[in-house]
């Protein structure tokens, strides 16, 4: 069990170091920050020469990545050029905000795809089966900011039952902002929760469905059925527990991919998460805020990916892990 | 093979859904084919837009003699006309991509199938890299460092599409690899690259076609995601995914109808290749038929 953990570790810190490299190359080929931070119009060339000097930009390309690289194993990411606060901490920051609604929205997502996959699997070709099969590849279609902005339009333009934008007020719970624990945190989240939750439902209820399908078929459900257990108890005890390998594989990786993927939704709905920070960070070529987000991301996202990886042998006793 | 996936595909046309994403898909072939002919407006020519009718509602009469069936945009361009133009840039950007990623792709996991050893390990080395980041961050990543213009978000998406070919199809030629048509070809000393572009890669490719519908699908969506985002194409040259994003900042202040109606051609443009390639998976796979997937 330890040497399988630690092959998976390294295979995931190599992982991450040739992503930094790529991601490095990336921000460094796109633009000049300097002239995002200088006033372009009254700065003299001095100025830029000493603001360059400043960031340390008049360093050759495998040098600036030495210094971060060593920099990062000390735990710092250098200091954002636009908000002058550690890059890392101002990633933490925004955490809270972009967590709360991937929580939020894998809360809906999770029981109401292998509720609705269960019920249509169970009876395979059914019409409760079509509609579900039908509007999952409908659910799958829409693109994300096109159903964010159509939530807008509907939910707080045309109706006004929620607000449009913005993460309202927040509380202070453990040094972070959150804004699940007041009502106007809740009526904000929910349009930005939708958007995220709705392709999800899509996904687990396919995948729900086609496991349904195939357990349903097996010889202990039909022992089950000549045991005269009610349908509901076949289906909750015994179905539901053998096909939950595939669900928890997407729940783990559309979580993962909700922090990165909420760029979108967050981008849309300006709720002040990591996806936003990322994009703005980009446009305004904050390399350092840039680096920490996606070292952050891929972080989360190789972690949970090993994490699903060894929640198998907990579920599933015939798996063995291998290297 | 061939008469017998169109006796498949011929005996399935009673259903409606099939039946109803080809036509779409057909109508929408035709009409960006046309879209030079059957505009209105020519959304790129500055002359002919009048910024003094900009943001007007469906409907509105124009004053050059048409009317705007479903409004103009913030600069003044007939949004039916937009929709046409905006069509041809989205479906060249994806089409384009997912061959061009098809083609690298299968190229690629057959060669490190056929050579093994270091080839093997560094291809797949790289696929496995690229699939264990969530989609959106590597063409974030590939786009910033490319930077914007049409050209570099087909590169962007076939940098993202290309592994998942790889991997397929180096697993469907594995075991093509020991049959003894393989032998022959190699018994007959044919050059390395005619065997695997010529007999390997044909029938290594059965499985990774039916990947081609899905792969389509998420190209449209990504080039619209990136073009949303600010990424993507140019500003004066919109795809659907830019018209959208262009409402989107009109969509507070009521003017749903710049974001609502190319949005609609998007969904419907997607949803019809879903649901082509879903019928087309669903006929041609015998495993997939019996369990109804």
């Amino acid at each position: 069990m330890m040497t399988i953990v630690l092959g998976r570790l390294s295979q995931a810190f190599l992982l991450l170091l040739v992503m930094s490299v790529i991601a490095f190359a990336g921000i460094h080929s796109v633009g000049n920050p300097v002239f995002n931070i200088v006033n372009i119009e009254t700065a003299t060339p001095d100025d830029i020469q000493n603001a360059t000097i400043a960031l340390g930009l008049d360093q050759p390309f495998w040098w600036q990545y030495f210094l971060f690289m060593k920099n990062v194993l000390s735990g710092n990411f250098g200091t954002s050029y636009i908000y002058h606060l550690p890059a890392f901490s101002l990633v933490m920051s925004k955490l809270p905000a972009t967590f709360e609604l991937a929580v939020t929205a894998m809360l809906i997502a999770a029981p109401c795809g292998t509720l609705l996959g269960l019920f249509a699997g169970r009876h395979q070709g059914g019409l409760f089966d079509r509609i579900v099969l039908r509007a999952s590849v409908f659910a799958l279609s829409i693109p994300s900011f096109w159903l964010s902005m159509m939530l807008i339009l509907l939910g707080a333009i045309l109706m006004g039952w929620f607000p449009a934008s913005g993460r309202g007020t927040t509380t202070v719970w453990f040094g972070m902002e959150w804004s699940v624990f007041t009502s106007d945190g809740w009526r904000r989240l929910t349009l930005p929760a939708l958007a995220l939750a709705l392709p999800n439902i899509a996904l687990i209820a396919r995948l729900a469905r086609a496991g349904t399908i195939e357990v349903e078929g097996q010889d202990f459900i039909r022992f089950c059925r000549a045991k005269g257990l009610s349908p509901q108890r076949i289906l909750f005890r015994h179905t539901l527990p053998n096909i939950s390998i595939p669900i928890v594989t997407i729940i783990g990786m559309q979580f993962g991919g909700m922090l990165a993927f909420a760029v979108v939704v967050e981008t849309i709905f300006a709720w002040p998460g990591v996806g936003k920070l990322l994009i703005d960070s980009i446009q305004l070529l904050d390399r350092p805020v840039v680096m920490a987000t996606l070292t952050f991301v891929s972080v989360v996202f190789v972690g949970l990916n090993a994490l699903v990886d060894l929640f198998y042998a907990v579920l599933d006793p015939r798996v063995r892990l291998s290297t | 093979m061939t008469t017998e996936t169109l006796r498949l595909l011929w005996k399935s046309r009673r259903e409606y859904c099939f039946n109803l994403s080809g036509v779409t898909l057909a109508t929408y072939l035709i009409v960006a084919v046309t879209a030079p002919f059957i505009a209105p407006q020519d959304p790129y020519d500055p002359l002919q837009i009048q910024a003094w009718e900009a943001s007007s509602p469906p409907g509105s009469p124009a004053g050059s003699g048409y009317v705007y069936w479903l409004g103009t945009d913030g600069l003044g361009r007939d949004i039916v006309s937009t929709i046409l133009y905006g069509l041809r840039i989205s479906l060249f950007v994806s089409i384009t991509s997912t061959l061009i990623a098809a083609f690298i792709g299968l190229t690629l996991g057959v060669s490190a199938a056929y050579f093994g050893k270091w080839v093997d390990a560094v291809i797949m080395r790289v696929v496995d890299l690229q699939l264990s980041l969530p989609t959106i961050l590597v063409a974030l990543i590939a786009i910033v460092t490319l930077g914007p213009g049409i050209d570099r978000i087909i590169l962007a998406i076939v940098i993202v599409q290309w592994a998942t070919y790889a991997r397929l199809a180096r697993g469907v030629a594995l075991s093509e690899i020991g049959k003894s048509y393989m032998d022959a070809a190699r018994l007959l000393r044919l050059p390395r690259w005619r065997v695997i572009l010529r007999h390997l890669l044909p029938n290594s490719m059965a499985p990774a076609i039916t990947l081609i519908p899905i792969e389509l699908g998420h190209a449209i969506a990504l080039e619209a995601t990136l073009s949303f985002l600010g990424l993507g194409v140019p500003v004066d040259k919109p795809s659907l995914g830019s018209t959208v994003a262009n409402g989107f900042q009109y969509l507070l202040t009521g003017q749903y109808w710049i974001s609502l109606f190319p949005g609609i051609a998007l969904f419907a443009l997607i949803a019809s290749i879903n649901f082509a390639g879903e019928g087309i998976r669903h006929r041609l796979d015998p495993r997939s038929r019996s369990h109804g997937l």
